[in-house]
């Protein structure tokens, strides 16, 4: 028989039917998110906004309260995070990713510009209080979390604003003062107090602070940018990116000469060197893989490039070359992809004799960042990662989250922070750990239809014209969706894995299995009758959206 | 080309421009049709009046709704039914222009076997008419490898397509009147005005349900349940147990009317028709040896693919309204049989009607009611004639006349074959009910029949018959 392997006979013995099931799924979007952003359902309010009754505007204030409860920055993030939740997004294929970043921002603004506060939890007011060094994305977030649960927060910051890196390196072009005023200014409205120029180890105890509060959370970066180490480093004109950036941001100019020459690949690396041909230097960035391997987002590479920023790929420096104390440049070191290392990436192997001179006035280092704190205990690398739990557990009363437990994006340590806060108020009630939020099934790629979906292009990306990017150096380049554009976004989530109404299953069931829910809404529009359901798999097949599935041992 | 079609319907059009101006309700340059449904009946709608508008100058927008895909694989992408067109049928549609192509229309089904607990018997192609062919309504079954054939659904909607109609990737979720016009909306929320909807949406989905109201004192039509099913079993394996025949089952199993085994290429379809196909009929019929003894070893394989359509066995009443028609299921069809046929010849009266008078209630009341209350009439025969055949599917004695007349008939080629004829007709529905019982009426069939009962139940009389299982099980 040709059809060898088959299961054989028909009866009751042998599962006969494919029964259908509704099942809500993660989809890629936020499996993707490092804060398990619930994208899918921010855009779904929008989307659907006449099925559920919506206004416009209400639509919009909701999707915003939604995407505030787990990131109170979406306008800070909409500008900064490198999105790899538009990577994998089903729509990439058919007619590009959904423009979820440039959404993100949208509503972001639109709750600035609207005022909207963050929403509480409706929790009583407690007394255990909470304290949070340092006050960068982890820190702020846990506080958030913290706050809108009922805890008084405090938070300590050793310079006189709040905000860390998001504040003190991220160049004006890229994040406005006042869009991050506006996000940072919201957490403080709630139950949280800020206090400044305290730093932890200088200025007061760990212990001190222990004692003060019922508990501890430490975001304390790592602020402190690695050297090169070769020779010829120590003395003028060899500068640590994250310094230049940190004194630029306060208002120091600092003369960097005609030529300057950026080390590093990752984006603290580009914003360096963005700011520096602001500052009307030619830029070099060297760095010591090929482009395919940078660190740094594809776009901001690609604007450094239009900025008129030379790359030199496959390139290491070998020494800095002086004039007496006086910076000449540095003899470069010709690099090719040799083996794999652990990480699955090519570690890069010096080519024998292929070196050349760049010269340089000046040479920012912008190779990597380690914690600079004191007064608390790690170890790592660079000697004090900090080593927690996966919630960020240090002790019972201590826990922490950001750069501190090592290097990552600004939504990694929203995250981080969140986690923290959800563990620790858990532990602080006795209650079970909520379920994260991606522990639902993820969507199977094979089981999202684009061919079902209507054909809309992603919005173009509004920018300011190319030539005033240098001209006006410090105003931002990439501006805000319309309304009309947000709305059209948002109608291109295909709403991987969870019922949007598009009627197929309800239309076509030979069975009439499916019935209109009243109050209907994202992932509430059908019931199915189980026992109603024929087994032929026609809803599961026509499902565009990978939420109709077959029930375990149905026999498909 | 127009010219070519039987009825001639390019002269009705000169004649129909003077008719034209007597509607109440007349299309224009520039109207807009939304066709709901993009299955043989939706499809040939647009093509005809497309073709038809054409032949009398009038420039149509006509919108095809059809959100589903039939180039998909499995139930999703199927529009469900045994998928047995004759011959017929086949060469009807070439001269309307519509030539299926070979990797469409599955050809070489030569004969019908019959099969009943008293023996089994062959009735070869009658001379009059060549051949059966089966077609996939989608593009096979779930789960099957990409075969060399296409969906015979997908054919028709590309040749609206080409002849002009848009293909509207959206599924309607309804449609209302609105002042002058007919108001059609999608899942997504999107509407459009259209001066004319057209219901071809069949009886498998929600919409015509919903829309129950539209059309005053309107009935839909009534339903009852049936059952495909697809085997896997490979060319080899059809070869050696089906041959190139349709296998037709007549067995006593109560609401059970008709079952039918189809081969395509590497799959045979199954299918059941009657009363509310349960799985107690189910069970009964795959427990008949008949049926067993249809597939390799005795063994009826697990089916790779299954669904329960629901056909149409009474007429939506009435199937229009104003600026509304409904064609194919979702108006009136053909008693279990020639489902396809029956789209075919509603969507040209539909079209016809529309292109050549108006669309008012009126113009459908007066061109296109006539055809659907015909087939509704032939439907009544054909109940009568079902009943029969399940009177005959009861009594043993009968079903032994039966194959022994079909048996004699087989053997003697020159001699006429009613009986062959007879079941040919009922079972590939190439001939309307009324005729089929017509010919039960003449007096050599009743005599022959009459010989053939005595004959076949005198128990001496069986050695030159097939062999009766039934008899050795004894």
């Amino acid at each position: 028989m040709s059809n060898d392997g088959e299961p054989t006979g028909v009866g009751p013995d042998q599962p006969f039917w494919t029964h259908a099931q509704q099942l809500e799924k993660t989809p890629p979007c936020q499996a993707q998110c490092p804060n398990s952003g619930d994208i899918r359902g921010w855009l779904g309010i929008i989307a659907q906004r006449e099925k559920t009754g919506l206004s416009l505007e209400q639509a919009y204030d909701q999707a915003w309260e939604k995407l505030v409860n787990l990131n109170p920055f979406p306008a800070t993030l909409g500008r900064i995070c490198p999105h790899p939740c538009e990577s994998r997004c089903s729509r990439e294929a058919k007619d590009g990713a959904v423009s979820i970043n440039a959404m993100e921002r949208f509503l972001g603004d639109w709750g600035i510009s609207r005022e909207l506060s963050l929403p509480g939890l409706g929790d009583p007011t407690r007394v255990e209080s909470v304290g949070v060094i340092g006050s960068g994305p982890a820190s702020l977030s846990f506080a958030y979390q913290m706050a809108r649960r009922g805890y008084p927060v405090t938070v300590y910051e050793r310079r006189d604003l709040p905000g860390g890196m998001l504040r003190h390196a991220i160049p004006d072009y890229r994040l406005p003062r006042d869009v991050l005023d506006a996000e940072i200014s919201r957490v403080f409205d709630m139950n949280v107090a800020l206090v400044t120029g305290v730093e932890i180890g200088r200025d007061m105890s760990l212990e001190e602070l222990r004692e003060r509060h019922t508990l501890l959370f430490l975001g304390l970066g790592a602020q402190v940018g690695r050297r090169l180490g070769v020779e010829g480093e120590k003395g003028p004109g060899v500068v640590l990116g994250i310094d230049y950036l940190t004194q630029r941001k306060q208002g120091v100019r600092r003369n960097l000469g005609a030529r300057v020459v950026v080390v590093g690949g990752g984006n603290t690396a580009m914003d360096a060197a963005r700011s520096a041909r602001r500052d009307g230097a030619e830029v070099i960035v060297l760095y010591r893989r090929g482009r395919e391997e940078m660190p740094a987002s594809e776009p901001e590479v690609t604007d450094a490039e239009a900025e008129g920023i030379r790359f030199e790929f496959l390139s290491a420096p070998l020494r800095i070359l002086r004039n007496g104390t006086t910076l000449a440049g540095l003899e470069v070191q010709r690099m090719r992809l040799g083996l794999r290392d652990a990480d699955g990436r090519q570690r890069p192997e010096p080519v024998r004799g292929d070196t050349c001179i760049l010269e340089a006035d000046t040479v920012l280092v912008a190779v990597s960042q380690e914690p600079g704190w004191h007064g608390v205990d790690g170890d790592g690398p660079g000697g004090k990662w900090l080593h927690t739990t996966s919630d960020g557990k240090l002790a019972e009363d201590l826990w922490a989250g950001g750069d501190d437990r090592g290097p990552g994006i600004a939504s990694r340590a929203i995250a981080q922070g969140r986690l923290a806060a959800e563990a620790a108020h858990a532990q602080l009630r006795g209650e079970p750990m909520p379920e994260p939020w991606t522990s639902r099934p993820a969507v199977d790629s094979a089981a999202v239809k684009p061919d079902y979906y209507r054909d809309l292009c992603r919005s173009p990306a509004v920018r300011r014209p190319r030539d005033e990017w240098l001209t006006n150096p410090e105003s931002e380049i990439d501006q805000t969706l319309t309304s009309e554009q947000a709305c059209g976004e948002a109608t291109r989530c295909m709403s991987c894995g969870l019922c949007f109404d598009c009627r197929q299953c309800f239309m076509y069931c030979n069975a009439a299995g499916f019935t209109r829910i009243q109050q209907a809404g994202p992932g509430r529009y059908y019931a199915l009758a189980l026992e109603a359901c024929e087994g032929c798999g026609k809803c599961i097949e026509l499902c565009p959206c990978g939420y109709m599935e077959s029930r375990e041992g149905s026999g498909w | 080309m127009i010219t070519r079609t039987t009825d001639g319907f390019g002269q009705l059009g000169e004649r129909s421009q003077a008719l034209r101006s007597k509607s109440s309700m007349p299309l224009r340059d520039g109207s807009r049709i939304a066709v709901i449904g993009a299955g043989p009946a939706g499809s040939m709608f647009s093509y005809f009046l497309l073709n038809m508008a054409e032949s009398v100058a009038l420039d149509l927008q006509v919108d095809l709704y059809e959100p589903r895909h039939f180039c998909h694989r499995g139930p999703a992408g199927c529009n469900h039914c045994g998928g047995v067109v004759s011959e017929s049928l086949v060469q009807r549609l070439a001269t309307e222009g519509i030539a299926l192509p070979d990797d469409v229309v599955q050809r070489g089904l030569e004969s019908y076997t019959l099969h009943m607990d008293v023996g089994d018997v062959e009735i070869a192609t009658p001379l009059h008419e060549s051949r059966i062919a089966a077609i996939y309504r989608g593009n096979g079954p779930r789960n099957s490898e990409p075969m060399d054939t296409h969906s015979f659904d997908g054919y028709l909607q590309q040749l609206a397509s080409e002849k002009g109609a848009r293909i509207v990737r959206q599924l309607v979720s309804d449609v209302r009147k609105h002042d002058d016009a007919m108001q059609v909306e999608c899942a997504d929320g999107s509407v459009d005005d259209y001066d004319l909807v057209v219901l071809a949406s069949g009886v498998n989905s929600r919409l015509a349900k919903s829309l129950e109201d539209l059309a005053e004192e309107h009935v839909s039509p009534a339903l009852t349940k049936t059952f495909i099913c697809e085997f896997r079993l490979g060319k080899e394996v059809i070869r050696e147990t089906l041959g190139p025949s349709m296998h037709v089952f007549l067995l006593d199993i109560p609401r059970l009317e008709f079952a039918a085994l189809i081969p395509k290429g590497d799959y045979a379809t199954l299918c059941l028709l009657g009363d509310d196909i349960d799985e107690e009929l189910m069970d009964r019929f795959f427990g008949s040896p008949e049926v067993a003894r249809c597939f390799p070893g005795g063994v009826i394989p697990r089916h790779i693919c299954h669904c329960y359509p629901r056909i149409n066995i009474r007429t939506a009443r009435p199937p229009f309204g104003d600026r509304l028609v409904m064609v194919g299921d979702s108006g009136t069809t053909r008693l279990f049989k020639d489902g396809i046929g029956a789209a075919y010849r509603t969507a040209k009266a539909a079209a016809r009607t529309v292109a050549f008078h108006g669309v008012s209630a009126d113009d459908f009341r007066e061109h296109y009611w006539p055809l659907c209350k015909k087939i509704d009439a032939d439907n009544r025969v054909g109940k009568f004639v079902f009943w029969v055949g399940s009177l005959v599917q009861r009594a043993r004695f009968a079903r032994r006349g039966v194959l022994s007349m079909v048996a004699r008939e087989q053997q003697q080629s020159a001699a006429p074959r009613r009986m062959s004829g007879v079941l040919w007709d009922l079972f590939s529905g190439s001939a309307p009910y009324t005729d089929v019982f017509l010919r039960t009426l003449h007096p050599a069939y009743v005599g022959s029949l009459v010989r053939n009962l005595v004959a076949a139940n005198l128990p001496d009389k069986n050695r030159d018959l097939p062999r009766d299982p039934g008899e050795e099980r004894a």
